[in-house]
């Protein structure tokens, strides 16, 4: 025997191998002898037992067998290696006599790839093994791509099937689904399953659409695509895309389907996760906005073409901002997740619409339509498809407003929240979704004016008031860029001296003929965020004032601007001013702001930065209403703050009320054991001075001294009034002067 | 070699008296695979069939002794290809004969076939040895 061993290289080709079984020595030392000249290296192998054991040790591209051989022969080595894992594909030459058809028969039967009938023509021996091996190759690639395809296809889930239809009856044809097909519905591997078995995973309901939908497919012989929801024996629920095109014969005729199935669920879930984050509001999980017009559209159409009502309702939580602001707004959330629970539960909410039923004459699927969603915020709408009235609607409503009557526990309390409720009715109300929603808005917001806690009924009378507001919103944006807001002054007064010690200055909106006082705006202002240009508006417009007056008669005081306090809240307050002053070249004092004390208590935290910067550049905080808040004074000793004011509420009942004058006397020992200035608003007689002025407080204003006048009001005032000493209060504040310094000269006086 | 001759009784090995035993056609075609005569395959393969002959042939007549056909068509079907690639046509053309004939239903075992099969093995041997002496 030669050495096997040495693989030798023809090109770049490597020497076939081949295994060479004869029993006749002489045969299979010749085709040995042939086959090595022609290039193939070759093992010997004089027995079937000895082929297979030689199979088992040595990789073998291609088997020549000798058919007839004692022991096992040909047909059976052939028929062992056909059922042994690796060589099911080995390609086999069988070996065989000269016009022996009952060999090549049973070489076949056997498994064999081909036959050669013995003889000395080696040429074509050579030739017909290059062929098998040509084959095997190819058979190799194709099983090679066929194993990627499968991959590919069971990574995404993917496998293909193929039916044909038998004859052309509708019967069931043969049905065959690859191993990864098999996978997408849960079966085992090599498990063998009828069409009708798989129709009988899809759930009852559906599968009277699909039968109905395969039917259709092939009476018109067109392609399938269609995705299915299937019930795993398992019990779990997959859905399945199946996409299959007609296959036809030669006569054209379509004899069958081949397709792909494959599972889509997690693409499902995905899209449907989508879809609802597309319509639904993720913190109450209500539909949201878009998906309430949407079924409310869909209302609209049912209700023209059957001739019902309809009822929108705008239901909005009363002060919600109120307890966003005080509990933090993880507690509000929490509030509006249970406002929305108990809204939802006083109607026939459906989360699903039943889309397709919905266009069928006759059908009453319209009420699927029924739900309550959020706008946002604390707006939420209900939508009745169908009402006999608006009595129906009125129910609804006051079930709503007695479903929020029960506390609700949130960040650590117990709160009470209560709601108003506007209601319009299609197609009185409005004809389109658009309408409905503003007039019910209107409604709501009528409720609110009126006090709260109520529904109302749309009526035409109400929309006027409510176009009011947004003509009177637009043309507030307006306002500054036209220049129709204006500063008037008030000044503040020291009675024992008689001087004006400073002045506030407070806006107005001068609006065509007519000046808009700061009551009817600012709310709005606030409401729609316009307060944060029109408060840094009215910063510079002082900063300008206290140069031009500086200018014009040495005014050295400061102009007292009152802000919001979420103007506080802004990081950029403090260059803000700093620019003002700047631009005009007044020194940073010249400006005082003014924070309402609930302003400061409400967001206390965020606050007190600014006003430590504030107070370092030398702008003096002063504390409005003071009194007015119910928080504890203690904070007030850890605040940069230089003036408290004491509100009009208790000036006004000071003389009438001893409650008043105790209070203010509280406010006045407090302010002076921390050094705090202090003085008194909405001082409107002499009465009020006098007391106010006995009780240690000598800076005021008031209609007592002068209304908040325009600027150059300011000066006149002063030259007319103040400096030749002629106003009655400047009379009686002598006295006053007087009777004080005789008081304190006193030896009973208390110091 | 006429010294040899079967039985003139034997129309079949009559006719192939005259012809020589080893074609020197079949030998020259066996030459053509060890071009050079690196390997000595022609030899080599002479020796082997010298060999196996020997063997099949004993094995022959004991399996016609004992009547077994399959082993009479086994023995057939080796050396009719193996003698054809020695070139001993005759020999080759009798082996297909016989094992046609064990296909048959009734015994060959006594016919002259089988001893035409036997005479012809013993000349193709003689020829092989001579061969392998004069090679």
């Amino acid at each position: 025997m030669q050495s096997n061993a040495d693989t030798a290289v023809i090109g770049l080709e490597v020497r076939p191998r081949v295994l060479l079984v004869d029993d006749d020595q002489v045969n299979l030392m010749l085709t040995a002898a042939a086959l090595r000249e022609r290039g193939f290296e070759v093992v010997e192998a004089d027995s079937g037992e000895r082929a297979l054991e030689l199979l088992e040790q040595r990789p073998t591209d291609v088997l020549v067998l000798d058919a007839v051989m004692p022991g096992r022969d040909g047909f059976e080595v052939c028929r062992t290696l056909r059922a042994t894992e690796g060589l099911e594909h080995l390609p086999v030459l069988m070996l065989t006599g000269l016009d022996d058809n009952e060999s090549i028969n049973r070489a076949f039967e056997a498994g064999a790839s081909d036959f050669f009938a013995k003889s000395q023509q080696w040429s074509l021996l050579a030739g017909r093994l290059h062929y098998l091996l040509r084959a095997a190759r190819t058979r190799q690639e194709l099983e090679r791509s066929k194993a990627k395809l499968a991959r590919a296809q069971d990574l995404a889930r993917m496998g293909s099937f193929d039916w044909r239809s038998q004859g052309s009856g509708t019967g069931p044809g043969s049905f065959s689904l690859s191993p990864e097909g098999l996978r997408v519905f849960g079966l085992p591997n090599a498990a063998l399953v009828s069409l009708r078995q798989l129709l009988r995973m899809v759930p009852g309901a559906e599968r009277h659409g699909l039968m109905r939908i395969l039917r259709d497919v092939m009476n018109t012989a067109s392609v399938l695509t269609t995705d299915v929801p299937v019930t795993l024996r398992d019990g779990r629920s997959r859905i399945v895309h199946a996409e299959a095109e007609p296959e036809y014969n030669e006569h054209g005729q379509c004899v069958g389907y081949a397709g792909i199935v494959q599972d889509v669920t997690d693409r499902r879930i995905a899209e449907d996760r989508i879809r609802h984050l597309a319509n639904f509001d993720a913190l109450t999980g209500l539909p949201n906005r878009r998906q309430l017009i949407w079924r409310a559209e869909r209302a609209l159409d049912a209700a023209r073409r059957i001739g019902h009502q309809v009822a929108l309702l705008m239901i909005d939580v009363d002060r919600f901002k109120v307890i966003n602001d005080t509990l933090g707004h993880a507690a509000g959330d929490d509030l509006l997740v249970e406002v929305a629970r108990r809204l939802r539960s006083c109607v026939r909410h459906s989360d699903q619409v039943m889309e397709g039923a919905l266009e069928s004459i006759g059908s009453r699927s319209h009420r699927t339509l029924e739900a309550v969603g959020r706008l946002g915020g604390d707006e939420f709408v209900a939508l009745l498809p169908e009402v006999g009235g608006e009595q129906d609607a009125e129910r609804v409503a006051d079930r709503m407003l007695e479903s929020m009557r029960d506390p609700i526990f949130v960040g650590g309390q117990e709160c009470f929240v209560t709601g108003s409720v506007g209601i319009a009715l299609f197609p009185r109300d409005g004809a389109s979704v658009a309408d409905l929603l503003r007039n019910s808005d209107v409604a709501m917001y009528s409720v609110k004016s009126a006090g709260r806690n109520a529904l109302a009924l749309y009526t035409p009378h109400l929309s006027g008031r409510g176009r009011e507001k947004l003509e009177l919103e637009s043309a507030l944006h307006k306002a500054i860029e036209r220049n129709e807001l204006v500063l008037h002054y008030q000044p503040k007064i020291d009675v024992r001296s008689a001087r004006m010690v400073g002045v506030e200055a407070l806006m107005r909106w001068q609006r065509g003929g007519t000046l808009v006082p700061p009551g009817d705006f600012i709310p709005l202002a606030e409401e729609t965020g316009l307060i944060i240009p029109l408060s840094e508006w009215a910063l510079r417009e002082a900063a300008r004032q206290a140069k031009v007056w500086s200018l014009s008669f040495g005014f050295a005081d400061s102009v007292a601007v009152n802000l919001p306090n979420r103007l506080f809240e802004r990081s950029d307050l403090v260059e803000h001013i700093h620019q003002a002053v700047s631009t005009y070249g007044v020194p940073h004092r010249s400006i005082q702001l003014e924070i309402t004390e609930t302003g400061l208590m409400r967001d206390l935290q965020n606050v007190i930065p600014s006003l430590h910067r504030l107070n370092e550049i030398g702008v003096e905080i002063s504390i409005d209403d003071f009194g007015t808040g119910y928080s504890s004074l203690a904070y007030l000793t850890t605040l940069p703050i230089s003036e408290v004011k004491i509100d009009r509420s208790f000036v006004r009942d000071l003389g009438i009320t001893p409650q008043s004058s105790a209070v203010v006397t509280a406010i006045i020992a407090l302010a002076r054991s921390l050094g705090l200035r202090v003085i008194a608003e909405g001082v409107e007689n002499l009465r009020q001075m006098e007391v106010l002025h006995r009780l240690g407080c000598g800076v005021m204003q008031g209609f007592l001294f002068s209304r908040p006048i325009p600027p150059d009001d300011l000066e006149t005032w002063l030259k007319t009034t103040v400096l030749p000493r002629r106003a009655p209060w400047i009379g009686q504040a002598n006295a006053l002067e007087v009777s004080e310094n005789q008081r304190r000269l006193s030896p009973g006086a208390v110091a | 070699m006429k010294s040899h001759a079967a039985p003139a009784a034997h129309p079949v090995v009559e006719s192939r008296l005259d012809r020589a035993t080893l074609d020197e056609a079949a030998l020259a075609r066996l030459g053509e695979l060890d071009p050079a005569g690196a390997t000595g395959l022609v030899a080599r393969v002479l020796k082997t069939y010298s060999l196996s002959l020997e063997r099949l042939v004993d094995d022959f007549e004991q399996a016609r002794a004992e009547g077994r056909h399959d082993v009479l068509r086994r023995v057939a079907h080796t050396l009719k290809s193996s003698s054809a690639s020695v070139g001993a046509t005759e020999f080759a053309a009798l082996c297909v004969q016989v094992e046609a004939a064990t296909h048959a239903p009734q015994t060959p075992e006594s016919s002259a076939l089988l001893d035409a099969l036997l005479l012809e093995s013993q000349r193709v041997a003689r020829a092989v040895q001579a061969r392998l002496a004069t090679g």
